[in-house]
């Protein structure tokens, strides 16, 4: 009877799948990685991939386009993989949005479990310490990494990002290749994780910046109804983003993550109100 | 039409290990090098392999295999340990392994050695220097031009007399080398006056020759160590192919010349 309960609650308040992909996904980065680490010494773990985390890195493919194009190569590191994971990334962004950034990286996923220490630390104020106004302003620092970090890549033809990345240091922690810039960058990622819901996904990451524009045209959005709306705001709330839901018939957002936590299968209370779905104006 | 969230879960799922399954059927998927490079898109040599595309991870098994220079050669040229086997040694070792030389021998040298061995166009940078071995390799071969011929006079380094680490590994009688036809320059030669960016040269002496602390800072992704950390301990630790960076580095020191 008590587990029941427990499962429904479980259930009921979060779209609990996505915490399952998104485990399933962090788990397995982290056991690659290891396995990467293992395989360089002689050993390893059978059936299990041993490839770098560069190679399974679609955002290594969107820096080596201008070299690709250019000559034909990747840059260094980078594999045809991280091509097809590119390609498959911004197909799913086509039809669904960022989904990539909201139920699969694991950096994203790391985030998020700093934030519920930081939800329990700080309540109501978590997530609202950036004023509004200063928040609007740093929500496009992104485009400008993403800028510097193609421009660097396509110059350099290395890949220096990887030097400050907290997702490659993330899961590095125990390698030679660890950079102590990426180290730093992660570990500011992880207090500010504590203040606010996934600040480099918000501020800083190049991928999300580029997987962000799929939400001016993708296929299934999410849609709010008016007309049965009852603007207690749950969804604004709600939404890691911090995105006014409660303002938007559809939410075009380029911050958008399509974690669908705002939707009526989630937080908002009212039946069949704010929805995933295609079609319509 | 709506989706909801077990739904969207399938299909995320679905779409990213199909799409892996399927280009793994197809044979696109690939997570390491496949050390073939990329080829010449236009001039005589065009449709032949590229060596400038050689990479640092490729091994001189894979150069030899590719492109088609028997193993024995390249381990004359290149002092290969002998009791190791020259097929599994990858080039990006070869910096580390003289890196106390005052000059360069890393990729670049492999790349130029390939190049000119093969009698296919390569443009050499000023900091890519051979091994005294090579270069005569080169000369036999008797196909450089004269510009090819002077470059190596002044580019190519006795690993014998420059480095304690480099002592006879190799049975020669694999090749026979005939002596040098033009001396060797003394390393002293190529100092840091000269601007030329080698494994020796430390942060300080970028910052001596007018490269700004930012453009540093631009080309390494982040801040710049110690000052007198020279590039190549830098790109190590940091797991950097140093033959790019110091390519970077001395495009900056180039155009920081008075």
């Amino acid at each position: 009877m008590a587990q029941s309960s427990f499962w429904k609650k479980f259930t009921r308040k979060r779209i609990w799948i996505r915490s399952v992909v998104q485990f399933f996904f962090f788990a397995l980065i982290a056991l690659i990685s290891i396995n990467h680490t293992l395989a360089e010494s002689g050993g390893g773990i059978p059936l299990l991939s041993s490839a770098s985390l560069h190679a399974l890195c679609p955002f290594g493919g969107v820096v080596t386009i201008y070299q690709y194009a250019a000559t034909g190569t990747f840059v260094q590191k980078i594999h045809e993989s991280s091509f097809i994971l590119m390609i498959i990334g911004f197909f799913l962004a086509v039809l669904f949005g960022p989904v990539f950034c909201g139920w699969v990286c694991p950096l994203g996923t790391f985030q998020e479990w700093l934030g519920k220490l930081g939800r329990k630390l700080f309540k109501k104020r978590y997530n609202h310490f950036v004023p509004q106004k200063l928040d609007s302003v740093l929500r496009y620092t992104r485009y400008l990494v993403l800028g510097w970090v193609v421009y660097m890549t396509a110059a350099s033809g290395t890949l220096l990002f990887a030097n400050i990345d907290p997702y490659f240091a993330l899961f590095n922690l125990w390698s030679s290749e660890l950079a102590i810039g990426g180290v730093i960058v992660l570990a500011v990622t992880a207090l500010l994780s504590l203040f606010v819901e996934r600040p480099w996904c918000k501020y800083a990451c190049p991928y999300g910046a580029v997987l962000g524009i799929s939400n001016l045209f993708r296929i299934f959005r999410i849609r709010r109804n008016p007309g049965t709306c009852n603007l207690d705001r749950v969804c604004d709330i709600t939404c890691p983003m911090n995105i006014k839901v409660s303002e938007k018939t559809i939410v075009r957002d380029h911050q958008c993550i399509s974690c669908l936590e705002c939707t009526s299968e989630a937080r908002c209370p009212v039946a069949a109100t704010v929805e995933f779905s295609a079609g319509g104006k | 039409m709506k989706l909801n969230s077990k739904t969207l879960a399938v299909l995320i799922v679905v779409t990213l290990f199909g799409g892996i399954t399927f280009t793994t059927l197809m044979g696109w998927w690939a997570t390491e090098t496949s050390k073939v490079p990329a080829k010449y898109a236009e001039g005589e040599a065009a449709g032949e392999y590229n060596p400038a595309d050689i990479r640092g991870s490729y091994t001189f098994g894979d150069v030899s295999t590719v492109f088609n220079i028997p193993l024995d050669e390249l381990a004359v040229a290149f002092n290969l340990p002998a009791g190791q086997d020259p097929a599994a040694v990858a080039l990006k070792t070869l910096e580390e392994t003289y890196g106390e030389l005052p000059v360069e021998i890393g990729t670049a040298s492999v790349r130029l050695f390939t190049a000119w061995y093969l009698n296919l166009p390569y443009e050499p940078e000023d900091t890519d220097y051979l091994p005294l071995a090579a270069a005569d390799i080169l000369r036999q071969k008797g196909n450089l031009t004269p510009d090819q011929l002077a470059f190596l006079d002044s580019h190519s380094i006795d690993l014998l007399a420059e480095s304690p680490i480099a002592a006879p590994m190799v049975e020669t009688t694999a090749v026979e080398v005939e002596s040098a036809p033009q001396p060797t320059p003394a390393a002293e030669e190529h100092t840091p006056e000269d601007r030329l960016v080698s494994g020796k040269t430390t942060f300080q002496n970028l910052l001596d020759w007018g490269v700004p602390q930012t453009a540093i800072e631009g080309i390494l992704g982040g801040s710049m160590p110690a000052p007198a950390t020279s590039i190549r301990d830098h790109a190590s630790a940091q797991g950097l192919e140093f033959s790019t960076l110091k390519g970077a580095f001395q495009a900056e020191v180039d155009k920081a010349a008075p």
